[in-house]
């Protein structure tokens, strides 16, 4: 998990799935860090990441009672966050196709401008700079760990999309951090 | 002499994933150039991992617990609402079947005999009128800032308290102008709570963000 340690007192699940609002505060607490990184990092950006962390717990006070406990609860509300996440950017990018239809760069949405060629830039600067959705497949895949079965899956698309994103990204990378 | 062709990125990817094909891997083991591009790959993933932990900003857990407490409290109006529609209906039939079973239905009979009378009937309709105009601002869940969140809990608690004091108020047989003075005190924080939507909504929309 890219996030700090979670530590979650023996109950405060079942507390929690109960409605209890202080075990509720306390699971906030233990995954907000995780959950906003992990919202930065697909997003980009602070706001956003912002919107990622609210309408997760938000989902997660609402539904932890359905919470079957089979499973982590880091697992689980990790989906929910990347579901969120996704959400987010499938929102952004339909306002820009609506605001700018025929402009292929804008269609995936765009990161920030490509840097100049003789300009050094790091790799958190590069990530910022990739597309939304090619950042979203880079960071589930090559960071959280999903298959690129799953990333296909959660964004209504195939893992040869995944894939063919992934490389995309990639030769993005190189060709930044030269 | 024949020319070499490189790996594609996507096929150094498999490859680093543990799924390149034969002539893949085969490829690697002679080609310096696509090995050093395979091994930047995985220092590329390595240092990804590696990024710093971003925190957030600011404190999110306030505006997610008002969000909560909203969606509870609506939950329980709507399940009170629900129990008068439900106990109106009872007394529906009571009435059809005659006045002898009316005496089980006792609650809702005092309920439904408030919102018919001439004193406190105003009262009710309007506080009912507040109510749907609050539903019709509010999705299921709506986040707002601090100071607007804790205007909201404040009087989402004084409608609750109000609730639990005009109900029993009607099992001691309290006074008509006592229910009329409840009654009144929960349409002023109702309308209150719409006034404090409608600037708000007026608010989010100047500034560009919604909550939701």
């Amino acid at each position: 998990m890219n996030g700090k340690a979670l530590v979650l007192a023996s109950g405060e699940v079942a507390r929690a799935r109960a409605g209890d609002t202080e075990a509720l505060e306390s699971l906030y607490h233990a995954f907000a860090t995780p959950v906003y990184n992990l919202g930065r990092r697909i997003c980009g950006n602070e706001e956003d990441a912002e919107d990622v962390l609210q309408d997760t717990f938000l989902e997660v006070c609402r539904s932890i009672a359905k919470f079957r406990g089979d499973g982590s609860l880091w697992g689980w509300v990790r989906q929910v966050a990347v579901s969120k996440a996704l959400l987010l950017l499938r929102r952004e990018r339909g306002r820009r196709v609506r605001g700018f239809e025929g402009d292929r760069f804008l269609r995936d949405g765009p990161g920030t401008p490509p840097p100049e060629p003789s300009a050094p830039i790091d790799l958190e600067t590069a990530l910022n700079r990739l597309s939304p959705l090619s950042r979203a497949v880079l960071w589930l895949h090559d960071v959280e760990g999903y298959t690129h079965e799953e990333v296909g899956e959660l964004m209504g698309k195939t893992a040869s999309f995944s894939k063919s994103r992934l490389a995309r990204a990639h030769q993005n990378l190189r060709e930044w951090l030269r | 002499m024949a020319r070499v062709r490189h790996l594609e990125v996507a096929e150094l990817l498999a490859l680093r994933d543990g799924e390149g094909t034969a002539f893949a891997r085969a490829h690697v083991e002679t080609c310096t150039a696509c090995r050093g591009e395979l091994e930047r790959l995985y220092r590329v993933r390595a240092e990804l991992r590696a990024l710093p932990t971003i925190s957030p900003p600011r404190e999110l857990w306030p505006r997610v617990a008002a969000a909560v407490r909203q969606r509870r409290l609506r939950r329980r109006i709507a399940f009170g609402t629900s129990a008068l529609a439900v106990a109106a209906v009872l007394l529906g039939l009571v009435v059809l079947r005659g006045p002898s079973a009316g005496v089980a239905q006792r609650g809702g009979d005092v309920w439904v005999a408030e919102a018919a009378s001439q004193d406190l009937g105003p009262v009710i309709s309007r506080s009912r009128q507040l109510e749907s105009l609050l539903e019709a601002y509010r999705p299921t869940y709506k986040v707002y800032d601090a100071p607007t969140a804790l205007a909201v809990s404040v009087l989402e608690d004084r409608i609750v308290l109000l609730d639990r004091m005009l109900a029993e108020s009607r099992a001691i047989g309290a006074d008509r102008q006592l229910l009329r003075g409840l009654w009144g005190e929960r349409v002023e924080a109702l309308e209150t709570l719409v006034g404090l939507e409608l600037v708000y909504e007026g608010r989010v929309v100047q500034e560009g963000r919604v909550w939701r």
